[in-house]
């Protein structure tokens, strides 16, 4: 049975009808056709579809949309602000941290994130805040300067 | 992958919740983080009819507290994340963080619960592949059939436990409360195992998890979580080992010493060999003596295509010796107090 769901995403409200089975991620694409979640494994390893809920990264490919009632959501497309690119997003694009594009908005998210709860992460630090968000192409290197980049302050 | 059809419900008590969990049997599930039951129903291993979601139960259920008398309670529903973030989980316990921010990944831990983790199911390298792959093969004991691919000949089932926080929580001598529709009763950690590879743990249909007890730690003491894994993060273990220890007062010599592994048999494993450490100098032969009887109950299986069981049952010996020793210097430092 359908069940009526309120979705606060980006600062919209959505009221949905949703069946139980269908995950965050099939909403947002297949519904709200927004696009930048990907998904990849869709088996909860490889991080494509992380958006972060209350604060926190969450993968929406093993969440319930009908869990997420009253749950204030972020995704990739909320990152910007009034036109104007996040200093994460203009630090990913000055460092060449992005190669296929499969995984950068995502973690871009776990960066925003880690920044929030920690404004001077060490190297390490940033490693594991984006240890949950695989990249294919291997780009590590340049995902973690450009994270340690905003950090610092070198990009505003 | 999409999800098979089911009915949810949210209920907002504990009693509600095991009534709705008994009355259908073993056509509902309970659903906390989701992160384990998801996979399992996208792969269809598990098809129930109704999903009873946990999150709304009562604040209770959230709960941290810590107190020198009583140790730490946890909430059945807290979140890794909110268990390794919490300060007393971070000054008295350190093993149970290491052990905590070593499951999955960052999102793992802020959806997985701890009651969650606890129950998750057990693995093997033929249940949790894809439905497309297991088609290819005859079903295994515990979908039913009469063979096991991970033990060839074997007339159990083998899928292997690979929880990262039981070992840690086994080695702190954690107790749980499992409530029931008409009961609510505590048992020590290692008797909510079963070592079935089919039914890992002793819940009945309507038993939830609800809390977790663990005693505040002893004077000067020490611990250490261990995880062998080929990726640092998102991989489960192929070993694991927790070891939590107590030194006497200005000596090397053990007051108390518990110890478990993970990733190497059907159940969490705790070495009871760790209670002859008692009152013993920690050179270097009793530790062998240990490591040698941790190595003896190891059982690893082809719980994945990395490492091979040999490894990983050598790597017990080694493992348990190096948590040994970063256990007594964190409690000859003056331990975590």
């Amino acid at each position: 049975m359908k069940k009526v769901v309120t979705l606060r995403i980006n600062g919209e409200s959505y009221a949905l009808h949703l069946r139980p089975s269908q995950t965050l991620l099939d909403v947002l694409r297949d519904d709200l056709e927004l696009m930048g979640t990907k998904k990849g494994c869709d088996s909860g390893v490889c991080g494509a579809c992380t958006v972060i809920m209350d604060g926190e990264p969450v993968l929406s490919c093993m969440t319930l949309a009908v869990r997420c009632q009253g749950k204030d959501i972020l995704t990739i497309e909320g990152l910007a602000e009034n036109g104007k690119l996040h200093p994460l997003q203009k630090s990913a694009i000055e460092h060449g941290a992005v190669q296929c594009g499969f995984c950068t908005s995502e973690w871009l998210l776990s960066a925003k994130v880690l920044l929030e709860n920690n404004p001077s992460p060490t190297p390490e630090e940033v490693q594991t805040a984006v240890s949950g968000n695989l990249c294919r192409c291997t780009g590590y290197e340049k995902i973690v300067d450009s994270i340690l980049a905003v950090a610092e302050g070198k990009v505003h | 992958m999409k999800l098979p059809p089911f009915e949810y419900v949210a209920p907002k008590s504990v009693t509600k919740a095991c009534e709705l969990l008994r009355k259908k049997k073993n056509r509902a599930i309970p659903i906390a983080g989701g992160t384990d039951l998801l996979m399992a129903l996208k792969n269809r291993l598990k098809t129930p009819a109704l999903l009873v979601d946990l999150h709304n139960l009562p604040r209770s259920l959230y709960r941290i507290a810590y107190s020198p008398k009583r140790g730490l309670i946890l909430g059945g529903r807290v979140s890794l994340r909110q268990a390794a973030n919490h300060t007393a989980v971070r000054d008295k316990y350190p093993m149970l963080v290491q052990a905590l921010l070593s499951v999955g990944s960052p999102q793992i831990q802020v959806m997985g619960t701890l009651g969650g983790n606890l129950c998750q199911d057990n693995l093997c390298v033929y249940y949790n592949r894809s439905p497309m792959l297991r088609q290819t093969l005859e079903p295994c004991h515990k979908l039913g059939g009469k063979i096991c691919h991970a033990v060839r000949g074997s007339k159990t089932c083998w899928a292997t436990y690979c929880g990262d926080v039981a070992p840690a929580l086994l080695a702190l001598q954690a107790k749980i409360k499992i409530v029931g529709p008409n009961s609510e009763k505590v048992i020590p950690l290692q008797r909510f195992y079963s070592a079935d590879g089919k039914k890992p743990n002793v819940l009945k249909p309507g038993d939830i998890l609800t809390e977790i007890q663990v005693p505040p730690p002893r004077p000067r003491s020490g611990g250490a979580y261990l995880k062998l894994r080929i990726r640092k993060a998102i991989d489960y273990p192929l070993l694991g080992v927790g070891l939590s220890l107590s030194l006497r007062n200005g000596e090397a010599i053990c007051e108390e010493a518990n110890l478990a592994l993970t990733g190497v048999e059907r159940a969490p494993l705790l070495i009871q060999e760790a209670e002859t450490l008692q009152g013993k100098r920690l050179e270097d032969k009793i530790v062998e003596g240990l490591a040698e009887a941790a190595y003896r109950r190891a059982h690893p299986v082809n719980t994945v295509c990395e490492l091979t069981p040999k490894y990983r049952k050598d790597m017990v010996r080694v493992y348990v010796m190096e948590a040994v020793h970063l256990a007594i210097q964190q409690a000859s430092k003056g331990g975590v107090l």
